[in-house]
């Protein structure tokens, strides 16, 4: 059977672990003080479209009823949504990534000490939770095919700008200039 | 889908101004934003005696010389005693403030909190009192009125205050009537049903629920669901009744906006200076739709008419009468997004901003160097869903309308940088968008019901 996690050429992958008890804060405080962008140790995975860190304190009351479904314990939930597949993503993880991983994964229960390589690789492979509904905004192209698309649109929206008060002439030399070759 | 029966709005329990416009036979408003320095009892006192005075929503006969209406921050809350759980109750972003919120406003640059004017977004704000008056001389009484009751409390004081002032015809300083297309509601404007509701599949429209602009009653959500309980409010007096206000001072750079869509239009090769800056705005400065009439204004267009605001956009959907990018199908892009309208119904807001400054003489290229803009103030059941939602990806981007990292080119944009597209057999780049519009301040208010006043003159408001 096809994975439930795959998208076109886009895996989604999610993990979901408990955290120790009374290491939410600090855990909670680390991850707080990554940075976003291009600071962000997800930068270091250059296969990820989008991914995300969140700690999940306790299910809430689901709206509009009195139901309550108690977790228990607070829990770490990654999400990524990834070029290729999760097999080797996971070892980039675990190496490109492995200082974060190590602090990350370490406040959860049950990860090994110390928090790296193969056997991070296979505790988070152990926690993995297949996703209900995979979804990509651009499930047939790659981060780096986006981001170079990206980059020639705001080239040719610059140009098309420009252009306006352009001459045909000098309008065609460099628009074959600057794109004559892609 | 079947809608529940609406419970009747408490008209005597909403403050005016709100559901209904109070319109523009006020032609003078002042916007008082109080300091309480003293005890909450002290600031209490003060409050009583301006409770006595506020204007409801309740239909009037005649028309009365001057309004008061109140409004507070979440920091005006504390100081006038109210306990840290119930503030709590407030919305995230309301106890925030909106300085806090600076950077997803794309109040950036000179717009940033710090170049603020003083007093505004920084906590010291306690209580706004909007004054509407008029006559100049009401006015002046009112304010003498209001100054005099601070006096006898103490304690209590101005910290800023900004004065508005109609222009003629109901303009903003950009020139185009602003400020008659507002949401219709069940049980209060329903006649603005048509062009001001949701644009229903079988070519009508229905107003918007009343919980979308007052706390307390069902919104579009649980309106169509028994089940669901009233959408979230603050516990206790205040949840019943009142409704959030955003209040921001823009500054507007006119002969900055002239010179820029002068100079645009003289490259433009399908009309004239007019019809660019109609295209932007979606707009005719007669305010008729560029959808109905995409080639002039129409001159018989009446804005208070019913249905003036009577049109959608989905045969427009290449832009090619009113551009993806203008500014009124940015604001509310109707069923532009989807044929039901589905994905912009939860983001509407009443707006009742007024000008303030005063105007650039007509046809003047260079800046005077005169304060001038709109304070801009709209009403809503949640500033983060209606106000933040607009603003944030409807204004200040263009991806949801396919329009990449474009931005509403009316508002222009610190950087200088922008640009918009106006779709046509060929299209158009007005360019470069500069900052015509500049954030001066503002804040994120409260506005209690009448009892939740009374609650909390008499500090049992939680």
């Amino acid at each position: 059977m096809r994975s439930p996690n795959i998208a076109g050429k886009t895996y989604s992958l999610m993990i979901w672990t408990p955290i120790k008890p009374g290491e939410e804060g600090a855990l909670r405080a680390y991850l707080d003080g990554l940075d976003n962008g291009a600071g962000s140790p997800l930068a270091k995975l250059p296969r990820t479209h989008m991914a995300r860190w969140i700690v999940v304190p306790d299910m809430p009351v689901a709206p509009g009823t009195d139901l309550r479904d108690p977790l228990g314990t607070q829990f770490l939930l990654f999400t990524s949504n990834l070029d290729g597949d999760v097999d080797s993503y996971l070892h980039e993880l675990v190496a490109l990534m492995a200082v974060e991983a190590a602090e990350v994964w370490g406040h959860c229960v049950g990860c090994p000490q110390p928090a790296e390589g193969v056997a991070l690789k296979a505790y988070l492979h152990r926690n993995q939770v297949d996703s209900g509904v995979a979804f990509a905004a651009y499930p047939n192209a790659s981060v780096k095919q986006i981001k170079t698309a990206l980059d020639k649109r705001a080239r040719l929206i610059d140009f098309a700008v420009r252009a306006q008060e352009m001459k045909p002439a000098e309008r065609r030399k460099e628009f074959l200039e600057q794109f004559g070759a892609a | 889908m079947i809608r529940a029966a609406l419970p009747a709005l408490e008209l005597s329990d909403i403050q005016g101004d709100i559901l209904r416009a109070y319109g523009n036979s006020y032609d003078c408003a002042s916007y008082a934003f109080v300091r309480i320095d003293c005890e909450p009892e002290q600031a209490r006192a003060w409050l009583a005696g301006v409770v006595d005075h506020v204007t409801n929503a309740a239909p009037w006969s005649e028309k009365p010389l001057t309004t008061l209406n109140v409004a507070l921050t979440a920091s005006g809350l504390a100081a006038l005693g109210v306990s840290q759980e119930t503030i709590g109750s407030f919305s995230h972003e309301f106890r925030q403030g909106m300085a806090a919120r600076a950077e997803l406003l794309g109040d950036t640059g000179p717009s940033a909190p710090p170049k603020w004017d003083q007093g505004l977004g920084t906590g010291d704000a306690h209580v706004l009192l909007t004054i509407n008056a008029q006559t100049t001389a009401d006015h002046r009484r009112a304010l003498a009125k209001m100054q005099a009751a601070m006096k006898d409390t103490g304690g209590v004081s101005v910290l800023y205050q900004q004065d508005a002032e109609l222009l003629h015809g109901a303009r903003e300083h950009f020139g185009f009537a602003d400020g008659f297309a507002q949401p219709a509601i069940a049980g209060a404007t329903e006649d603005k049903a048509p062009g001001g509701g949701v644009p229903e599949r079988d070519g009508r429209w229905r107003p918007l629920a009343p919980g979308e602009f007052v706390l307390g009653y069902p919104d579009e959500d649980t309106s169509v669901d028994r089940a669901r309980r009233l959408p979230p409010a603050p516990t206790g007096a205040m949840a019943r009744n009142g409704t959030y206000m955003v209040w921001r001072k823009l500054h507007q750079d006119v002969a900055l906006w002239r010179r820029t869509i002068a100079a645009a239009a003289a490259r433009y090769p399908y009309g004239d200076a007019r019809k660019l800056a109609a295209k932007v705005v979606g707009r005719w400065q007669d305010g008729t739709p560029v959808q109905t009439h995409p080639h002039g204004p129409d001159p018989e267009f009446d804005p208070a008419a019913p249905g003036a605001n009577d049109f959608r956009y989905r045969n427009d959907l290449d832009g090619r009468r009113c551009p993806l990018g203008a500014h009124i199908r940015r604001c509310n892009p109707r069923d532009a997004l989807d044929p039901a309208g589905k994905l912009s119904l939860r983001h509407r807001m009443i707006r009742r901003g007024m000008p303030y400054g005063k105007v650039l003489p007509e046809g003047a290229l260079e800046d005077d160097g005169a304060e001038r803009g709109l304070v801009f103030v709209s009403f809503q059941a949640s500033i983060f869903r209606q106000f933040e939602g607009v603003q944030t990806p409807w204004i200040n981007d263009g991806n949801i309308f396919g329009l990449g990292t474009d931005k509403d080119f009316l508002l222009g944009e610190p950087s200088g940088s922008g640009k918009m597209t106006i779709q046509g057999e060929k299209p158009f780049f007005v360019s470069p968008q500069e900052a015509f519009v500049v954030t001066r301040g503002g804040e994120y208010l409260f506005v209690p019901g009448m009892t939740a006043l009374r609650a909390l003159v008499d500090g049992t408001a939680g």
